[in-house]
């Protein structure tokens, strides 16, 4: 019994001593047992995800495909007009982002319902801040990455902000989640807007993007009503998002928006 | 390991006896990272990990069965993007107390056996939760919902492996 008491005392110890790891540490023990020795198991569970899919989704995956290949069809006669105005008025061809493509590694197990872990790590690409999309709008930004698996934070997080605007740019605020009611309900919430600026309900919010890490025009969510702030000095619009963290199985991870973009810091000047 | 003599040496039957072990463990651990991920997904699904912790803990001593736990939490901590450390400190906990409460209540029957599987899927949800900060609306639809769910079908499952290979797993079980 004594040695018993011994191991679990070890044991809790061990256990604190994990909790209390601030998390920049902890990120990186975890990201370093993902990718030694629990990689085969990342690496089946991502096996195991594409299987299911494969065997459950795959009617739903190929009417997709079709319709978008019909929506190409469709515009591709828009997309020669954009480029041939573009090259009368002088503008260089528009950038395109790249994506990594990545499947959401459920458990179920409970887990913090504010981040999500993603099959797809710094090999593919992924990077610390990059945006997390689904079909539907925003879901995140990457957080932890290893080699071969990485976390994100989806908009639930409580230090999720997104700056954003109403469709036509006219109103610009920062969106953050905020929990409403008794019941607990995750929204986000559209800040920083002037008091004489007015978002009508049913308005979508898209990314502005002001800041660099999230590229313009990325849906966000819907405006469901408006509250004031208690000193009075903005309106707080409540948003409902697009994607869901918990239904999502499917994502993309951005690439080089941080690098391409405009605000990165400006490359030292080579005089002394 | 069945009680009839079969003429083996002590030393060859434990051999055999971990070989049967491992082979059970083998089998909930490829349920848990591929076949149930692979078929449905979804949160009231059965925890094959903390079922292997639960049986293992029907054979081991309470010390033991911590550091299992310690072990299956750390896994699990990996895995999910929980607070790092809560299902170490709380798979720990589960894990001697589930031992020593085989020891100390004698639970070789098999609904006393499905009962230690609810309850430490249940504890051990709520548990996991708390340490990570969960909102309290979400603390309360695992307490009424999730958590009965998830336990309730781990249960099910672990009762079905006790039953199926009570001999292998040397765990005695009066029906």
């Amino acid at each position: 019994m004594g040695g018993d008491l011994v191991l679990l005392v070890g044991c809790l110890l061990v256990g604190l001593l994990a909790f209390a790891l601030p998390s920049a540490w902890s990120g990186a023990v975890v990201s370093s047992i993902r990718a030694t020795a629990l990689a085969p198991v990342v690496a089946l569970r991502a096996r195991a995800e594409r299987d299911r899919v494969a065997r459950f989704e795959l009617a739903g995956i190929q009417a997709a495909r079709d319709s978008l290949a019909l929506r190409l069809q469709r515009d591709s006669t828009l997309l020669a007009e954009n480029a041939g105005l573009r090259g009368l008025l002088g503008l260089a061809p528009r950038l395109e982002t790249s994506w990594t493509p990545a499947e959401v590694l459920h458990t179920p197990s409970p887990t913090d319902p504010r981040a999500i872990l993603l099959s797809a790590g710094s090999r593919a690409g992924v990077a610390i801040n990059q945006p997390v999309l689904t079909a539907d709008g925003l879901l995140g930004v990457t957080w932890t990455v290893g080699p071969d698996a990485s976390t994100a934070m989806t908009w639930q997080h409580p230090e999720f902000r997104v700056s954003a605007t109403t469709r036509g740019g006219k109103v610009l605020g920062i969106v953050g989640p905020v929990i409403v009611g008794a019941s607990g309900e995750p929204l986000l919430e559209l800040r920083g807007v002037a008091l004489r600026d007015t978002v009508p309900t049913g308005a979508v919010i898209v990314t502005s993007g002001l800041g660099g890490k999230y590229p313009r025009g990325i849906p966000v969510g819907r405006v469901i009503g408006v509250t004031t702030d208690p000193l009075g000095y903005e309106q707080l619009y409540r948003i409902a998002p697009f994607a869901n963290p918990g239904t999502a199985s499917h994502v993309m991870i951005l690439r080089g928006t941080p690098a391409d973009s405009a605000f990165r810091p400006a490359t030292p000047d080579s005089l002394p | 390991m069945s009680n009839v003599w079969t003429g083996e040496g002590p030393t060859r039957r434990r051999r055999s006896d971990r070989l049967q072990i491992s082979l059970v463990i083998g089998i909930l651990l490829l349920l848990e990272f591929y076949l149930r991920p692979s078929l449905v997904e979804g949160r009231g699904m059965p925890d094959f990990l903390l079922l292997t912790l639960l049986i293992l803990c029907l054979r081991l001593s309470p010390g033991w069965a911590a550091v299992t736990g310690l072990l299956v939490g750390a896994t699990i901590d990996v895995l999910t993007p929980a607070r790092f450390g809560a299902n170490m400190l709380v798979h720990t906990l589960i894990g001697y107390a589930s031992a020593w409460g085989r020891a100390v209540f004698f639970a070789d029957h098999v609904v006393v056996a499905a009962g230690l599987f609810f309850a430490g899927t249940w504890i051990r949800n709520l548990l996991v939760l708390l340490l990570s900060g969960a909102p309290v609306a979400r603390l309360g639809a695992e307490a009424v919902f999730w958590g009965p769910l998830q336990a309730g079908s781990t249960a099910l499952v672990g009762t079905a492996v006790v039953i199926l290979f009570r001999d292998w797993l040397a765990i005695r079980i009066d029906r």
